[in-house]
């Protein structure tokens, strides 16, 4: 990322009402050019409003968009670019095809639009096509497509006319398990040679982490972090994106105080358990919590050699999975949830959990 | 407080003009109606000097009217209820046999319209000349059999057309009904009446009333059975007194305001309380998914459940049809044949006859205008309410749907007082009928093309805004069609609509501008039985080619979907 180049979208102070409800309460955020930001979060959370009035086609309430360095809503100069004259693109979450076209018309609607003549668009036309493997289905009328072939076509559709910007509305989330792990690599690459600035939501942990330069999680209409996909799986900010992201385990105490190195900080349970961590740092109060991803945190019948965080535990339930076994455990008076490739163990049974204290993060309440 | 953003866009300016339009065309004449119906100085004066509620007092010196219209409307609402229940518990839970012809041939009542029943049922159930008592006094009765002049006859006939709509209203809820919900009764060990008690009823209670509700609203605005049946024995239901009061001279035009003002005040209530019945009381029936409901083998009764149907239908369809072809065929209509007495005299006249020709082609005139001027306005109103987005498109939605609890009757009335004043030279001509059917046609065509651009993901649209097409590009090239199936729709019911109206043409119609249906009530009231009997089936006819290729269409259009 060229930090020299300004940002190709900013958007600033940005508020959307649905008539009293609140659905963004003040976001900004920024995008730089080529770059791929991905909006993740829950239901409900505004993702797809802030997408949608980057896009143009909700109206916000107050707050600034610019695209390129020029507005194309401000709340303050009263301006608001129709949707049809931003020059960005958008991939709906239901494809939207048009049933009445074939997949040519499709794809050739946005060339048609800006009047390019008959040669350009069907040399453009084929040339999407092919990127997105569908050159074979230009004739076929659009309802006789699947869901995947549907999702290619309106990906064509919406680069084809070289847009400034690529907006998608949670693109995979119609497909299946499979196809939306194949397609996923297939956006990315593609998304890579187009080389263009894109928008991207989704509420899938895994979508995110795998096709984005910057992750925003939502919450609520705010913010609740922006990081890279490494810093926002293994550096959460607070208990929301610790479970949103991923599974963990909260753990709450007060905190020891240490004289310690760096960035080490400790704390002591109710229970007394005392556990290390790392503050990254983020200011430490007296009351902490740490979060420990579910995978972090081993188990074994012997006791590891380890000098910190290693405490003796009974294990409630054990319960093969497939891709990992997840064991809940009584620690104290908490329970605390254990993934890991390990066999089961029986119920009832006691063994020994430790934890990397480097595993161990801090949270912002 | 947010204040809407005014942005002059295309679709911004289309929206405000429309919203004017429309408001436009149902205030105004609601506006006069209400100074009519406040008017206590000189009637004649406009605008009026004094205003005050006496004529509303006055209506209490009409109790007999009121009784009359609560008489007919509950008997009618009762017996439709009974045909609406009948008919979809046997058509949808039933092994009754040929169910899917009963199914589609239960719209038939709706296209013949009250007007045509009254008609032909005046044929077979007069006590006098009636066909029915002509027979039964040939097989030795004395006296009549039937008297269909009065208010259960006039019940009668009105219940025959309105239990198709009540078919239509509980069918929906009875087919919405996920039969798991009593195959879980029935599981839990309940037996089939227990199942019936507590489960079936409950769940199609709420659309069962709400039916009852809406059927009675309807019943209140009714006009054209009362008015066929009614007037000979000077017997009034409330629109047809309103009707006398315009026609006679000299006309009480407060009192009939006020009269028709009260009429649609009790409906526009009914259909409010309807509309909460139907939202509140639905439980979890209606999720706007169709089931397959379950068909109770009902053994040996199906061919009495059979007899029903055929009954329904005989009463409805084929006895008025074949009445009416009888009639028009003789000379004298009678009830026995004779071969001198046989002649397709009727239709030649109703061919040549300047009135009866005149009268056809305006209407068809005005049928084509209606159908393609309103699918454009009403095209554009459903885009606006459902898909603008635009400040104010909830009000633009309630000022349309209002005609629809406003008897057609009530509205010309308060068009005819507003009109005969405009600046404009329009009263009495077939545009100030083309204005009115626009009007009170509203909301049948915005529910029409509505309910296609409902089920139009709005994505598509979008997604052509994202591609850079602008809002008339967007419209030509996605909304059209797509909506097309939806906006033929649409013009054909208008049609339909415009080439039967009666209860706004009878008071709007000028010496110059007559149109068909009300023709056919002069014509029975002034001329010849036989002909007028030959002009409602050429009527009918016309309808019946519109309705056809309506049927075609639709079902061109869903087979398509369903591909």
């Amino acid at each position: 990322m060229d930090s020299q180049r300004k940002p190709h979208i900013e958007v600033k102070d940005l508020h959307i009402h649905y008539g009293e409800v609140p659905a963004v309460r003040g976001v900004s955020f920024d995008v730089a050019p080529g770059e791929q930001l991905t909006l993740l979060g829950p239901s409900g959370c505004g993702k797809t409003t802030t997408l949608r009035a980057i896009a143009g086609l909700e109206q916000p309430t107050a707050g600034e968009i610019r695209i390129g360095g020029a507005p194309v809503y401000s709340s303050a100069s009263r301006v608001n670019i129709p949707a049809e004259k931003r020059g960005l693109s958008m991939v709906f979450q239901s494809y939207a095809i048009w049933p009445h076209m074939t997949v040519f018309e499709n794809v050739a609607y946005g060339l048609r639009v800006r009047r390019e003549s008959k040669e350009q668009i069907a040399e453009k036309v084929e040339r999407a096509l092919g990127m997105v493997q569908m050159g074979a289905y230009a004739q076929r009328g659009a309802s006789q497509l699947s869901g995947g072939q549907q999702q290619r076509v309106a990906l064509a559709r919406a680069f084809v006319f070289q847009p400034s910007v690529l907006l998608f509305d949670e693109p995979l989330s119609n497909l299946d398990a499979k196809l939306r792990a194949d397609m996923r690599i297939e956006l990315r690459e593609l998304q890579h040679r187009l080389g263009i600035t894109s928008v991207y939501v989704t509420h899938d942990l895994e979508e995110a982490l795998a096709m984005s330069d910057r992750i925003i999680v939502m919450r609520d209409g705010l913010i609740a972090q922006i990081g890279s996909p490494f810093d926002i799986y293994n550096l959460p900010r607070n208990a929301f994106v610790a479970d949103f992201v991923g599974s963990a385990n909260l753990i709450r105490g007060k905190n020891r105080g240490e004289p310690a190195t760096g960035d080490a900080v400790a704390l002591e349970t109710q229970a007394g358990h005392i556990v290390h961590g790392m503050a990254h740092g983020r200011p430490t109060g007296t009351e902490l919590t740490f979060s420990i991803r579910t995978v972090h945190l081993a188990l074994s019948a012997q006791k590891p050699a380890n000098e910190r965080n290693v405490w003796p535990v009974r294990v409630e339930r054990s319960v093969f999975q497939g891709d990992f076994t997840q064991t809940i455990v009584k620690w104290g008076e908490q329970r605390l949830t254990i993934r890991g490739t390990m066999e089961p163990l029986a119920e009832g049974s006691d063994a020994f959990m430790s934890v990397d204290p480097k595993r161990v993060v801090l949270l912002e309440e | 407080m947010r204040l809407p953003r005014v942005t002059f866009s295309a679709p911004a300016i289309a929206g405000a003009l429309v919203a004017v339009i429309a408001g436009l065309l149902v205030l105004y004449p609601v506006a006069y109606l209400l100074q009519a119906a406040l008017n206590t100085g000189d009637p004649e004066a406009r605008p009026p000097t004094e205003y005050g509620f006496e004529n509303f007092a006055g209506l209490l010196n009409y109790p007999q009217i009121i009784l009359n219209t609560l008489t007919v409307s509950v008997a009618a609402t009762v017996m439709a209820l009974v045909f609406g229940f009948l008919m979809a518990w046997i058509l949808t839970r039933t092994n009754v046999p040929a169910r899917r012809f009963f199914e589609q041939a239960m719209v038939v009542p709706y296209y013949l319209t009250p007007l045509l029943g009254a008609l032909a049922w005046s044929l077979l159930g007069t006590p006098e000349s009636g066909f029915l008592n002509q027979v039964y006094r040939a097989l030795g009765g004395s006296g009549y059999l039937i008297n269909i002049n009065s208010a259960y006859g006039i019940a009668w006939v009105m219940a025959l057309f309105e239990g198709s709509v009540a078919f239509v209203m509980i069918g929906a809820v009875m087919k919405s009904m996920d039969p798991a919900l009593e195959e879980a009764s029935q599981v839990m060990g309940a037996s089939r009446w227990r199942t019936m008690l507590r489960v079936t009823l409950p769940l199609v209670l709420p659309g069962v009333l709400g039916a009852a509700v809406f059927v009675f609203a309807e019943m209140l605005g009714s006009f054209a059975a009362a008015l066929v049946l009614g007037l000979p024995d000077r017997y009034y239901v409330v629109t047809t007194a309103i009707y006398q009061l315009t026609q006679q001279y000299p006309p009480k035009i407060p009192l009939a305001a006020a009269m028709g003002t009260s009429l649609f005040v009790v409906m526009f209530v009914t259909l409010f309380i309807y509309r909460r019945i139907i939202t509140a009381g639905s439980y979890v029936t209606i999720t706007g998914k169709a089931f397959r409901p379950r068909v109770n083998d009902v053994g040996r009764l199906k061919y009495a459940l059979l007899a029903v149907c055929l009954f329904y239908l005989a009463c409805s369809v084929v006895l008025p049809l074949l009445t009416l072809l009888y009639a028009s065929i003789q000379n004298i209509s009678t009830a026995f044949p004779s071969a001198s007495n046989f002649t397709l005299t009727h239709f030649r006249t109703a061919f040549t006859m300047n009135a009866a020709t005149t009268a056809l082609g305006n209407s068809l005139w005005l049928g084509l205008w209606t159908a393609t001027l309103g699918v454009l306005l009403m095209g554009l109103i459903s885009w606006i309410i459902y898909r603008s987005r635009l400040p104010g498109s909830s009000v633009i939605e309630y000022i349309v749907m209002f005609p629809q609890s406003v008897p057609r009757l009530i509205f010309a009335f308060g068009m005819m007082w507003a009109w005969l004043i405009f600046p404009i030279p329009i009263y009495g001509t077939l545009w100030l009928l083309l204005i009115a059917y626009l009007t009170v046609f509203l909301p049948l065509g915005v529910r029409t093309i509505s309910g296609v651009m409902l089920q139009i993901d709005k994505s598509l649209e979008e997604c052509a805004q994202m591609c850079g097409a602008g809002w008339g590009y967007r419209i030509r090239t996605v909304t059209v069609p797509l909506l097309w199936p939806g906006l033929v729709a649409a013009w054909l019911l208008l049609f339909v609509a415009s080439i039967r109206e009666l209860g706004a043409s009878i008071l709007l119609m000028g010496p110059h501008s007559k149109v068909i249906t009300p023709s056919i009530v002069e014509s029975w009231f002034a001329s010849s039985t036989e002909l007028t009997a030959a002009m409602a089936l050429i009527q009918t006819l016309v309808v019946a080619i519109a309705v056809s290729i309506l049927l075609a269409v639709t079902r061109r259009a869903t087979a398509h979907i369903t591909d």
